[in-house]
């Protein structure tokens, strides 16, 4: 069974600097929070990638082709004469392709999030029910067994209340 | 009447500990209502339709010219009462204000629950209710496709994807809350919580992402709520008819959206707090938020409704003129008319003064009262409109028939069920954003 060890802190403060550290030393780190610390960390460790907005922009491209599509092609296909009105009309397609690029903007952004975030996942991992309340945990996995005296340490130092070998579950 | 504002001596745990008691900890009243909302719903609503789809159309009071009553009249009401909870949350998020955090997820569940009752009505109008798939564009083998040109269809398609994007703002927005709930509870509960919490474990990565994507969801999700809602105005004013035809419906009923939902999320939350004991979470500064918030849409409100009449009369064509005389000057209409301008232009300057904005009492009563002139509002658009058309021998004038008052009185039963079975299945405040409310804990002072 794969083994991790991870630190419990009250402050993100000190979290972050025990963080810096360990990834400065090379491990593989990841962060446990029960709040969003997107701008805190995104400054003590760099700022991270948004592919998202990409993904927003090119679902609502496709959304307003698709509104396009779907009002004129809708009309080609079944040719409607209402007493002399246009067959092909600018005003709803563009009011249908409006609507259709938002919708699609939204499940493209959603289809990002999943995929990005690796959600849903089943499958066992390394996780700690504290890190949903009030603990803020910072997590080395995937290094040795004999490297977790030196990890514990640094986790100590700079203020972890408990350091834990856990496994995945 | 709990604090002013939210104390940052609540501790992370409490919040955890105080959220899912007010899930898993329930009384014999909440049995009561939750009981009591159903039989409203099967009673008032239920049984009446059955009965309607048993004997036809015929049994409302919907006949020639008046086809449209008081069903569109709930439908456009309950859209409305849909228009503050996403809307606002969305914009509340993006502008990083801080109330909106322990009411938004409630105002959500709201906005769903009332976008479900006000599509539930429009089957409910419709005389077979069986071919709603007609309304949707899907392939046949006769290859007979919806006119795109129509304004329902506009509307089928707005409102569909108003509900889904909602849902979806609702369900990613819950997921980190979900995750608590899962790690407290046991039973049946734990293995649904685990489900809909998706694998959630509070990682950096699932954070920023959850973050980013949140962002992209409120931006598109603000213009989607104001063209519903400018979709349904053109329902009506994208016809010909006098009293319906005005270029000032679609904001005229963008700001009426806002106003009835924001007053139906004050109603609202006076009774969450009372009932779920979180008077800590939901302080007297969110009703004086959401008071000045109803000040603003109150006068915009009858800014407007001035500007309809004003632009009617000094047109002076006599269908305009027939319009507004009907609706304002008219009894029983009138009546109606005067009692929407009490409610909505007049009880709400109450709130320009923080004590009525801080007092429990006046805010429900403003809040009442402003919904009910909303709806007022709704049914006059309709009620004084179509039966009054431009040929004199075609009046005839709508009263709603029993069927259709019962049937009203119905979708508040089953907003209400919906909304109860919400509060004791779904976490109504948000976990995270109350705990970022109260602060990230930093050893060293960072500010």
């Amino acid at each position: 069974m794969e083994k991790g060890i991870l630190g419990l802190f009250t402050y993100v403060d000190t979290l972050l600097e025990a963080a810096k550290k360990l990834k400065g030393s090379g491990y593989s780190i990841t962060i446990f929070s029960p709040i969003p610390l997107g701008h805190e960390i995104d400054h003590a460790l760099g700022e991270r990638k948004n592919y998202i907005k990409y993904l927003a922009f090119i679902g609502a491209v496709v959304g307003f082709i698709f509104g396009i599509v779907l009002t004129l092609g809708t009309a080609v296909m079944y040719v409607l004469p209402r007493g002399g009105r246009a067959i092909f009309p600018v005003t709803p397609t563009l009011l249908i392709s409006y609507e259709t690029a938002i919708l699609f903007g939204v499940f493209f952004t959603l289809a990002g999030f999943l995929v990005f975030a690796k959600l849903p996942s089943f499958k066992e991992k390394f996780y700690d029910p504290e890190v949903a309340i009030d603990s803020f945990g910072l997590l080395v996995d995937g290094v040795r067994e004999d490297k977790f005296g030196d990890i514990e340490k640094v986790m100590r130092e700079y203020g972890a209340n408990e350091v834990k070998r856990i496994e995945k579950k | 009447m709990g604090q002013e504002h939210m104390k940052s001596e609540i501790s992370y745990r409490e919040v955890n500990e105080d959220v899912v008691r007010t899930m898993t900890t329930t009384g014999p009243a909440y049995y009561i209502a939750l009981v009591s909302s159903m039989l409203v719903f099967a009673g008032f609503w239920l049984l009446p339709w059955a009965y309607q789809i048993y004997e036809g159309q015929g049994v409302t009071g919907l006949q020639t010219p008046a086809f449209w009553g008081i069903y569109l009249a709930n439908f456009v009401f309950w859209i409305g009462i849909s228009h503050s909870g996403t809307l606002l949350s969305a914009i509340l998020f993006i502008t990083q204000t801080p109330w909106r955090r322990s009411i938004y997820r409630s105002a959500e569940a709201m906005t769903f629950f009332s976008v479900l009752t006000a599509a539930i009505f429009v089957f409910v109008h419709m005389g077979r209710p069986w071919n709603f798939y007609w309304t949707m564009p899907y392939p046949n083998q006769r290859q007979l496709w919806l006119n795109f040109q129509s304004p329902l269809m506009f509307d089928v398609l707005a409102i569909s994807a108003y509900m889904t994007s909602s849902v979806i703002f609702l369900y990613i927005g819950s997921i980190p809350d979900l995750a608590a709930v899962r790690d407290r509870v046991t039973g049946w509960r734990k293995e649904v919580y685990t489900v809909l919490a998706l694998g959630w474990r509070g990682t950096d990565t699932e954070w920023h992402w959850l973050n980013k994507a949140y962002t992209f969801f409120a931006v598109f999700i603000i213009p989607l709520a104001v063209s519903v809602h400018s979709i349904v105005s053109w329902d009506f004013a994208l016809s010909k008819v006098p009293g319906l035809n005005k270029t000032i419906f679609a904001p005229y009923f963008v700001v009426g959206a806002i106003y009835s939902g924001t007053a139906g999320i004050v109603t609202l939350m006076i009774i969450l707090r009372k009932a779920l004991n979180i008077e800590k979470y939901i302080t007297l500064n969110h009703f004086s938020q959401l008071g000045k918030l109803l000040v603003v849409m109150s006068l915009l409100w009858s800014y407007i409704n001035i500007l309809e009449v004003f632009t009617g009369w000094y047109a002076n064509t006599s269908f305009e003129n027939e319009a507004l005389t009907y609706r304002m000057f008219t009894p029983p209409y009138s009546y109606l008319f005067w009692i929407m301008i009490l409610c909505n232009s007049f009880m709400p300057l109450l709130l320009i003064f923080k004590k009525a904005r801080t007092s429990i009492f006046v805010a429900l009563i403003v809040s009442l009262a402003i919904n009910v002139g909303m709806w007022l509002e709704r049914y006059l658009i309709i009620a004084t409109s179509l039966p009054r058309k431009f040929l004199p021998y075609m009046w005839h004038d709508y009263s709603p028939s029993w069927i259709e008052i019962s049937t009203t009185i119905g979708s508040f039963g089953f907003f209400t069920m919906l909304f109860l079975l919400f509060v004791k299945l779904w976490p109504s405040v948000s976990i995270y954003e109350v705990k970022e409310d109260i602060g990230i804990p930093m050893k060293k002072d960072h500010h």
